[in-house]
């Protein structure tokens, strides 16, 4: 009976610390969401409030304004996603595999070699010249997808991930007369799918949220993808309160604070439609069961 | 280098499958790297990158010279340490609760909220911060005029922000790295558990004794990982909240916030690039010789 | 252990070397083709004298902020023009207003091939120009765009030199941008306090609204409304731009340099704030907040805003639309000493980056944007019949009557750069006070002396940013009179100053200045 009353002590522990940490999470979510709802008046005045005292939808009238904008950018951001993370995942775990592989006898000079992009960075300017210049990749999609395609990052937790598959099995397939790349294909990978799902999801979030690569490279409108279009959406309604834009002939006046609540309300959908889907993959017993069976 | 060419012969699929990978941070990284050379130089549009002025040092000066260096860098990686150490604890904490929990449907749902806060933009932190502690109308200061006490006002003492920064700096990641953490605790062999099971230690005994240690390498490794960027800052985190209130400065200001103020009004891509280069600089030093370290102590758990 | 890093080190430095070689050679290959563009412009005239457009070409231009919804259309009209008169075409881009600056860096600094860009002197004009970002115009000007060669005047041409050099078509349209605040003056006639006329009547009225009201007269975001106060009210003047503690003394006495951290002057001021804000004018983390105290007006929590000229009438236009209970009213801070600076010529305009492929074609378009009425039209109100028609004193009705508002908006760009007097037209539903205004300071005019002076602090720049740093750590809470102690927080500051060099900074502008005094004459 020991063991059971530490499982319930356990399990009270866990219950209450997740909970409050969930509501931590909630809570300012739940505001933004309220806020969202709220004339612009409102919120300026009295700032967050659990409901909104005036229910408006303005702020989502102003992102929604041109619907077939909005559309069009969610298919760039979904294209530029799937395409992105499909190819990052397959270079990444590849990458991942022959460094995580003991007898590959340069894999720490590699992993150095990856590590080493981190720490030292040309700063923006020579790295945009090598994408419009060299590359020639100025308002087309690739600049959207293959810069950040692989970030050492990722790299390396894919390489510990794979660390903990046992040698044995890469040892068994040789003998078996595998190649290398059947081996990761057929055996590395389906061991793999936590780790997979995991850097797959950072992937897919890393996509989903880059407006910047769109800020610099994409010059045609109908190229946006949607971080960018509302990021751009909130940077001119904030323009047209400033000095700068004092000679903008401004009827549109967009109501910029609840704007900045529902664009990100509209930026979160995919974690509630992508996040669970993630979640069937992280499944105990997957790695052992694979290997006896 | 003749046993770099047997090694190639040997094993040039594994050198094929990584060499994408390779290509990719030539492009993308390395070349662009002698960008780092527009420290050393009065950038002109004229020269460019190779024919601007060489100034050697100069562009490193008013880092040095202000004598505010000390105090930055003690900020900035006392920040640092502490986004590290308390994240990582917390997401692992999270993490081992996650996975031993019964309940499906509150698993599922809590991971998913706990997700939240990586969308929300600094900006609504910013937001957040103003509409908790600001003190006319303030959420913490309201409460405290209700219970009768003496309101605070937060934006005029340096104490209560550190506290602040760090809150919400870990709260914005906790989700995200819970889910590295999940992912390391799935490829644990369920074996483990049930044989001790068997030999009757509770789930206390067997979280410190087989899940913890099996995590320990991913918990180091993600130390080592952050250890690199250790002097570079998160400046929209610190910037949406303090802003330009040189008040909190002591308390608040990185390296990142120091530079932007620098080079806010003339800005100068030498100098900008010389400050970069210094936190890198000094992030390879830290991380060599911690790397070296834990080389020595145990050589699996080193990052190369 | 030690082998290994020194090999590592090794194998990266190659790479770098290696690189380097790279973009040397890249490097190379665009200075060739910028000799070949030479001759290219040498031979573009045909034999009687016209320009040849016997090439069709296409142009890149960008322009800063956000595309319209109607931009496409309108672009494309513009072209049907364009390829007819001129067998040209423009692709028109836009930087949107994220980043904007990092972008038109990006641009410049990148070498990319764009054919002509907006300018400004609040772009950083004046640097670009001096770092050789742009392209000079002196040789082209007078055959690609002879008709604006002639008329823009002969001050604004002086304007856009830099060494010599005429980097820049100013835009042609005489304004005026003083820094002013606009106030809720229903509260003031409500409450009694006599009219603002000076900073004493600033004061009584805050007092006012903030004791009678209850209301913070300056929510949000307090800095502008104070620092341009302080400048103006001691009629401290910015020399080349925003010159941070380094002032000129008076208008009347541009020779006299200070840092004005250091005088009486600023020593009264900060004592004075102290009070205002142990009064609650602003609140104590207005240095922290980024939101815009007219936004507090709106919603009639706020009283105070600052604004210069066109965006007081801005704002009023607003007010009077969408708050019809709010009355405003608008102290333009050229009162203080009667007399007002119009803007430089480059406080817009449009620049050709030195790396454009057809300059030439550029400028001959330009030629026609700004003085052709059509071209002009189309360009900056849109679609005519559909975005804006003329009332019958040539004023803009936007959008057109009979069009649907909530589907057809007034057309809207950052078209600046080639604004030009003789062609542009007002808003017929502009704020009623903004001709008198313009009529005050017309009335009162002195050329601006201060801005066409050339900063690059290129020998003073680490002093600069230590300095700058300063300025934003100390110098800030004590001109809002956030410290708790006066008096110990200005001698702190002084000796921050001064420890950052600001004696150096101080030197290099009053040499500047000199340098420039003499050149002009000035006393």
């Amino acid at each position: 009976m020991r063991a059971e009353r530490s499982t319930i002590v356990f399990n009270v522990m866990g219950y209450v610390v997740i909970t409050v940490l969930t509501l931590l999470c909630a809570l300012p979510f739940w505001l933004i969401l309220s806020g969202s709802f709220s004339a612009e008046d409102d919120i300026i005045r009295d700032g967050f409030k659990l409901f909104p005292d005036h229910f408006s939808i303005d702020a989502y009238k102003s992102v929604f304004s041109n619907p077939a904008q909005i559309f069009k950018a969610y298919e760039v951001t979904i294209g530029v996603t799937v395409i992105g993370t499909v190819l990052g995942l397959f270079i990444t775990s590849m990458a991942g595999y022959v460094l995580s592989r003991k007898d590959f006898k340069y894999r720490d000079k590699l992993s150095f070699f990856i590590y080493f992009t981190t720490l030292f960075s040309g700063g923006l300017i020579p790295w945009y010249i090598m994408i419009v210049n060299y590359l020639d990749w100025k308002d087309s999609y690739l600049a959207l997808v293959v810069p950040s395609l692989l970030s050492a990052w990722n790299i390396i937790l894919m390489k510990n991930f794979m660390k903990s598959i046992p040698d044995s099995i890469v040892e068994s397939a040789k003998i078996d007369g595998a190649g290398e790349f059947t081996i990761y294909w057929k055996l590395i990978l389906p061991l793999s799918t936590p780790g997979l799902a995991t850097i797959g999801l950072f992937l897919g979030l890393s996509y989903w949220n880059d407006w910047f690569s769109a800020n610099i490279f994409i010059t045609t409108e109908s190229k946006y993808p949607l971080q960018f279009l509302l990021y751009k959406i909130l940077a001119s309604a904030a323009v047209l309160k400033t000095s700068i834009a004092g000679n903008l002939g401004a009827d549109f006046k967009p109501p910029a604070e609840t704007l900045k609540m529902a664009v990100a309300i509209v930026v979160t959908g995919p974690i509630i439609f992508l996040y669970p889907f993630v979640q069937r993959y992280f499944v105990k017993g997957l790695t052992i069961g694979a290997v006896k069976g | 280098m003749s046993g770099f060419f047997k090694e190639l012969a040997k094993n040039k699929v594994l050198f094929l499958m990584i060499l994408p990978a390779l290509l990719f941070f030539i492009v993308f990284s390395y070349i662009p790297m002698v960008g780092v050379y527009y420290a050393f130089t009065n950038f002109s549009f004229d020269g460019g990158l190779f024919g601007s002025e060489f100034v050697g040092l100069a562009n490193f000066k008013f880092l040095f010279e202000s004598g505010a260096l000390y105090n930055l860098t003690k900020n900035t990686v006392l920040y640092n340490l502490a986004f590290i150490f308390i994240g990582n604890i917390l997401q692992l904490v999270c993490a081992v609760f996650l996975s031993e929990l019964a309940g499906k449907w509150f698993k599922k749902t809590t991971q998913s909220i706990m997700f939240l806060p990586f969308f929300i933009s600094f900006v609504l932190v910013g937001a957040f911060v103003y509409n908790l502690f600001n003190f006319e109308n303030g959420v913490i200061n309201s409460l405290l005029r209700q219970l009768g006490m003496q309101p605070y006002d937060f934006y005029l003492h340096t104490a209560p922000w550190k506290y602040i920064i760090v809150f919400f700096n870990v709260w914005k990641g906790l989700g995200y790295g819970t889910v590295i953490y999940l992912a390391a605790i799935m490829g644990i062999s369920d074996e483990y558990h049930e044989a001790a099971k068997i030999d009757g230690a509770n789930i206390f005994k067997r979280i410190r004794y087989i899940t913890i240690p099996l995590l320990r390498p991913t918990f180091v490794l993600l130390i080592l990982l952050s250890l690199g960027g250790i002097l570079k800052g998160q400046f929209d985190l610190f910037w949406q909240i303090v802003g330009n209130n040189g008040m909190l400065y002591d308390a608040t200001d990185i390296i990142d916030t120091y530079v932007y103020r620098s080079l806010a009004i003339n800005f100068d891509i030498g100098m900008g690039t010389a400050a970069g280069l210094f936190q890198s600089f000094f992030g390879f030093v830290l991380v060599v010789t911690v790397n070296w370290i834990v080389r020595k102590v145990q050589k699996d758990y080193a990052l190369f | 252990m030690k082998k290994r890093f020194m090999k590592l080190m090794t194998v990266c430095i190659m790479l770098t070397l290696f690189t380097s070689m790279l973009a040397a050679c890249g490097g190379s290959s665009g200075a060739g083709s910028e000799g070949a563009k030479e001759a290219d412009a040498g031979t573009a005239t045909t034999a009687d004298g016209k320009p040849d457009t016997s090439k069709k070409v296409t142009l890149n231009w960008y322009l800063l902020g956000d595309a319209h919804a109607d931009t496409p259309k309108v672009v494309e009209e513009w072209n049907k023009m364009l390829e007819k008169d001129l067998n040209t075409t423009v692709k028109l881009n836009f930087t949107t207003w994220n980043d904007w600056q990092t972008k038109y860096n990006l641009l410049l600094a990148s070498g990319e091939k764009v054919d002509m860009v907006f300018a400004s002197s609040w772009a950083d004009f004046f640097k670009y120009s001096k770092q050789g970002a742009f392209l000079p115009l002196n040789d082209l000007l007078p055959t690609y765009a002879p008709e604006t060669w002639k008329e823009v005047p002969e001050q604004d041409w002086k304007d856009v030199t830099v060494s010599g050099k005429i980097y820049a078509v100013p835009s042609t349209y005489p304004e005026y941008t003083p820094d002013g605040i606009v106030y809720r003056e229903d509260w003031r006639q409500e409450l009694n306090v006599p009219e603002i006329t000076d900073l004493d009547s600033i004061e009584k009225y805050m007092d006012a609204v903030k004791t009678v009201k209850n209301v913070t007269p300056i929510k949000g975001k307090a800095w502008n409304e104070v620092n341009t106060l302080f400048h103006a009210y001691y009629d401290f003047k910015n020399i080349g731009g925003d010159s941070g503690v380094i002032v000129a003394k008076s208008y009347d006495t541009p020779r006299d340099v200070v840092a004005y951290p250091f005088t009486t002057e600023f020593e009264e001021w900060v004592k004075r704030m102290k009070t205002w804000a142990d009064k609650g004018f602003w609140t104590s983390n207005t240095l922290s907040v980024q939101q815009e105290a007219g936004d507090f007006i709106k919603t009639g929590t706020g009283a105070v805003y600052w604004r210069n000229a066109p965006g007081a009438a801005g704002f009023i236009t607003d007010i009077e639309k969408n708050h019809k209970d709010i009355k405003m009213g608008y102290f333009p801070f050229t009162r203080f000493h009667n007399y007002a600076v119009p803007n430089l010529g480059i406080n817009n305009g449009m620049a050709i980056p030195k790396n454009a492929s057809n300059p030439e074609r550029s400028l001959m378009v330009l030629e026609k944007l700004r003085n052709d009425p059509a071209y002009y039209n189309l360009m900056t109100y849109g679609i005519e019949g559909r975005n804006y028609k003329f009332d019958d004193k040539g004023a803009i009705i936007s959008p057109a009557p009979g069009q649907d508002p909530a589907k057809v908006t007034s057309y809207s760009i950052a078209s600046w750069g080639w604004r030009y007097s003789k062609n542009d037209h007002p808003a017929a539903n502009r704020w009623a006070g903004e001709d008198k205004l313009n009529e005050e300071f017309k009335a009162e005019t002195k050329p601006d002396i201060f801005s066409p002076i050339l900063m690059d602090y290129q020998p003073v720049k680490s002093q600069l940013a230590a300095v700058n740093q300063v300025y934003q750590q100390f110098g800030m809470p004590l001109m809002m009179g956030l410290v708790p102690d006066v008096d110990k927080a200005l001698e702190n500051y002084r000796s921050k100053l001064k420890a950052a060099g600001v004696d150096d900074v101080l030197k290099y502008v009053q040499e500047q200045v000199n340098a420039y005094a003499d050149e002009k004459g000035l006393k």
